[in-house]
């Protein structure tokens, strides 16, 4: 019998994202990943004493636009406090987060959950504060690297509303899409630049919540789902088994899949929250906010219902289009530039997906523009070229940064469609093979596909099928 | 008379000139022991600018950062870092073509009133050398009363630039919280410190004041200086219990008032009913601070650390038992008692209202008043070690200036006569911003208490 049956699961998230700011939090130093250790440091991110922060207004444009697409009540005097606690990769031992006025609270995000379908998972709150530095142990020693310390990262708290490790990885999947569509972060789990802890517990159904235990160390939204449903089985046996659960910090092991006990919490971390005497309340101006509202965008899950119903997509084209925001712009720009709906999306989902691919680069990149595959499309449509001929056109255009047309012109690409000349043609094959002929005359019509075949080759791939083939079932007396 | 500004400015100009002078700090600073660094070239080798402070040898409390110079605060734990950027106070001085020359003394951190506190060195009152300087920027004060500098820079968080300067017989300015950037000023107090500046000279005080009172981007805290509207002569002279000042000081403080009167001023007396919660308020919010601002020094980026330890966290600990003195030890473990979760109505909260309650008191005293005198501490300058104040009345004793630092209005610590063969001094408040008016009131009441140094001060018009 499956946990779920018998007990209730309650999942909260505390997601935390880099924002994509060319400088740090509270500071001039460059935000970059993948530099030297310890060349983006100053006095202020190194805690030099008498450095004072100075905020980010990039960030705190970014934190206000994530709380404005959670649909949060954002703040209109947004504070910021010291969380006090020690830690060596910790430039101040104490970081600067938000507590009392974060940017936004009570939000939600709606987010198609698969097999339990689309639900809006209330947000509690989305605050801003600093990356620490990183820690690194070598053998007997530990090295330091401040470049990551100060780096401006969002929390977005969830309410305990997921039900389950599947629930929870599609949830995080939706986000990332959202955080990416906006602009905000790359939302990178592996990468570091998206963290997901989770806290789950479980309780006969009906009586609420249960035990409070918070997961880390889950580096993809797969071992989030993993880590999420070996607690469910884990603590059901437990309590199956008769006994209590303890309120702790559990780390998933990615080797073993299992979850392993760090830490026991019998009382509250205390961090001792003060308000931040540095800076003064941020109030957000007219002119912030309207950047703020210029860049909100549709949001992906809204775009995926548009997409499949403005252009009929089936459920598997809409996913693969809406899932980055570039490919959804180009698939609206290529209808708009005349191709249709649905063969954009079958080309952009298959041969125009394996080219980038292959050729490691991205739409935005690449050679292909959203009127040159329409322009690609119409040739089709048109009868100019085969479907098979396309595919070394758009090759040729990815490589060579030409027009399709212009492809199609100087190489003598188009297809053979004058009856004329695919009779003479079909003729020289017969002729050529006419012990094959015969058989499919005496009725062997395996060898007439052969025949279809040795038609194409003799005119390099150009001939018309359809015309081809009722010219050679014609010859052939079919 | 002390030496003038023009008696100073060709100081460091003159290569001879700064010879003699770096020689002469040498020998009248030896028993002083004001300075714990002092080196009149420039670290940046920057030429002189002209300004108004051009060629002004200015001391700088060391827990204000100079490039390129030490930045002790006075404590173990900090005992060999140079500091790798420049106050933004300080820049704003040399902008104007005043010189750094030396580091000074202070209680650890900014912590104390008698420079007692300061693990590296221990400094005197050039008036008597079994008496302190006060502090906790001791050194500034005595740097300047000894002739050494005419100006200097210290910091005050709860009197930390006017007590000393009282003790030491010359001026103290406690600014508007804002008006001076803090950037570089190392933090105890955030919402309490400022920068401040001691002198034996009005008009250099108010000159040096003026190159530094603006926003500064590094301080979000910071303001610029802003009007602060016409001055009449209405004095509100605080009503002070019989036996709270020294026989002397109580003196002083009557003469004070006389003089005032004697000037055309409206001397009125009365009580400020919420004074009594100054205390236990200033210390509440400032050691909770503390106890964020000092988290930082773990041996770990810089500062002392201890020789070996088996983990980052062992290291942490190490260097913190072995590098704070115990004034700190004792004011971060009080900070964190008042900051813990559940308490914090009990401590913090409490303490932030009544900073609340005592702003407004004073905003109603300002309607009526345009000044307010009271006195700068109880006592003259106490004795060195076993014959000085205990902790806890030193502590009672910040009553009178820590007002200030709770209601961020500006206050100047004014010499009157000496006595006794000590300093005596008041106190004179104004509103926010309103600091030119603390100028102009001292410079009328030095016609009846000119400033003295001690006797052996250095005297610059001497070597030339």
């Amino acid at each position: 019998m499956s946990p779920h049956e018998k007990y209730d699961v309650f999942i909260g998230l505390e997601i935390h994202i880099h924002l994509k700011t060319d400088s740090k939090m509270f500071c001039s130093c460059r935000a970059h990943y993948g530099d030297d250790p310890n060349t983006n440091v100053c006095p202020v991110c190194l805690g030099y004493p008498g450095t004072l922060p100075q905020a980010n207004e990039k960030a705190l444009e970014l934190g206000y636009l994530v709380a404005r697409a959670l649909k949060c009540t954002t703040s209109g005097k947004t504070s910021f406090a010291r969380k006090n606690y020690f830690y060596p990769d910790m430039p101040k031992n104490y970081q600067i987060s938000q507590f009392e006025d974060p940017v936004g609270v009570s939000g939600t995000m709606e987010a198609d959950l698969g097999t339990s379908g689309v639900r809006a998972i209330r947000i509690h709150d989305v605050h801003l504060e600093e990356d620490a530095g990183k820690m690194i142990h070598a053998g007997d020693v530990s090295l330091l690297d401040f470049n990551r310390a100060g780096y401006p990262l969002l929390e977005i708290v969830t309410e305990p509303d997921l039900r389950s490790g599947e629930e929870t990885e599609a949830f995080l999947r939706e986000f990332q899409r959202l955080v990416r569509y906006l602009g905000v972060s790359d939302g990178n789990m592996d990468e570091g630049s998206m963290k997901c802890d989770a806290n789950i517990s479980i309780n006969r159904k009906g009586k609420g919540l249960g035990t409070k235990v918070e997961l880390k160390n889950m580096n993809s939204p797969r071992f989030v789902r993993l880590a999420l449903n070996h607690e469910v089985e884990r603590q059901a046996a437990v309590l199956e088994s008769g006994g209590t659960l303890v309120q702790e910090t559990r780390l998933w092991n990615e080797n073993r899949d299992i979850t392993e006990s760090m830490r026991r919490k019998e009382a509250a971390d205390d961090y001792r929250y003060f308000p931040e005497p540095d800076m003064p309340p941020f109030v957000p101006g007219e002119g912030f906010m309207k950047r703020v509202e210029a860049a909100l965008v549709e949001l992906p899950l809204a775009r995926k219902h548009r997409l499949a119903g403005e252009y009929s997509l089936t459920a598997e084209q809409a996913e693969f289009i809406h899932d980055e925001a570039e490919t959804a712009d180009f698939f609206e720009a290529s209808v708009k530039a005349g191709g249709s709906p649905r063969n954009i999306a079958a080309w952009l989902s298959s041969d125009v997906r394996k080219l980038l691919n292959q050729r490691d680069t991205n739409l935005a990149d690449s050679s292909l523009s959203a009127s040159r595959l329409a322009a690609l499309l119409g040739l089709i449509d048109n009868g100019v070229i085969s479907g098979k001929i396309a595919k070394k056109v758009l090759e040729k255009v990815f490589d060579e940064d030409r027009d399709p047309e212009a492809i199609v012109e100087e190489e003598g690409l188009a297809q053979i469609s004058n009856p004329d000349e695919l009779a003479a043609i079909v003729e020289t094959v017969l002729a050529e093979h006419s012990g094959v002929a015969d058989a499919v005359r005496d009725g062997d019509m395996k060898q007439r596909g052969w025949l279809m075949g040795q038609v194409m080759r003799a005119s390099d791939g150009k001939a018309a099928p359809e015309l081809s083939g009722r010219i050679l079932d014609e010859k052939l007396g079919l | 008379m002390p030496a003038e500004i023009k008696d100073w400015a060709g100081v460091l100009k003159d290569p001879d000139l700064k010879n003699k002078y770096v020689e002469a700090v040498r020998n009248n600073d030896g028993e002083v022991g004001a300075f714990l660094s002092f080196d009149a070239d420039d670290p940046q080798g920057r030429d002189i600018p002209e300004g108004r402070l051009s060629g002004i040898p200015v001391a700088v409390k060391d827990n204000i950062a100079v490039r390129g110079r030490p930045l002790t605060c006075g404590s173990r734990i900090l005992a060999d870092l140079t500091a790798p950027y420049t106050a933004t106070a300080v820049g704003r001085l040399e902008a104007e073509g005043a010189r750094v020359v030396g580091k000074t003394n202070l209680d650890e951190f900014g912590m104390g009133s008698s420079n007692e506190n300061s693990a590296l060195q221990a400094t005197v009152n050039p008036w008597n050398h079994d008496r302190v300087p006060g502090g906790s920027s001791g050194g500034s004060a005595a740097a300047v009363a000894s002739g050494s500098v005419p100006l200097a820079l210290g910091s005050d968080t709860g009197g930390s630039v006017r007590q000393p300067a009282s003790f030491c017989g010359v001026y103290g300015l406690k600014p508007t919280y804002g008006v001076i950037s803090r950037y570089g000023l190392t933090a105890y107090a955030s919402s309490l410190d400022v920068v401040g500046c001691i002198s034996s000279d009005i008009g250099l005080l108010e000159s040096a004041f003026h190159a530094m009172a603006a926003r500064d981007e590094r301080d979000q805290s910071s303001v610029d200086l802003q009007p602060a509207g016409e001055s009449g002569k209405r004095v509100m002279m605080l009503r002070v219990e019989d036996g709270v000042l020294d026989p002397e000081v109580a003196l002083s403080y009557e003469s004070a008032a006389e003089s005032l009167r004697a000037l055309g001023y409206a001397v009125e007396q009365a009580d400020l009913p919420s004074l009594n919660l100054v205390v236990p308020a200033y210390y509440t919010i400032a050691t909770a601070e503390a106890s964020a601002n000092l988290a930082r020094y773990n041996g770990i980026r810089y500062g002392h650390a201890p020789a070996f330890s088996e983990n980052p966290v062992e290291l942490m600990r190490q260097a913190r038992h072995e590098g704070f003195g115990d004034e700190v030890k004792l004011r971060i473990l009080l900070g964190t008692y008042v900051l813990r979760s559940g308490f914090q109505d009990q401590y913090y909260g409490r303490a932030q209202k009544i900073r609340t309650l005592i702003r407004k008191e004073l905003a109603g005293v300002f309607r009526q008043h345009d000044f307010i005198l009271m006195p700068t501490f109880p006592t003259q300058a106490f004795g060195r070690g076993d014959a000085g104040m205990d902790d806890y009345r030193q502590r009672l004793a910040d009553v009178f200036t820590c007002l200030s630092n709770l209601t961020g209005t500006p206050a100047l610590a004014v010499p009157t006569a000496p006595a006794a063969g000590l300093p005596t001094g008041v106190q004179l408040l104004a509103p926010a911003f309103a600091e030119d008016r603390l100028f102009g009131i001292a410079r009328e009441i030095a016609g009846d208490f000119p400033v003295m140094l001690p006797e052996g001060a250095l005297d610059i018009r001497s070597l030339s």
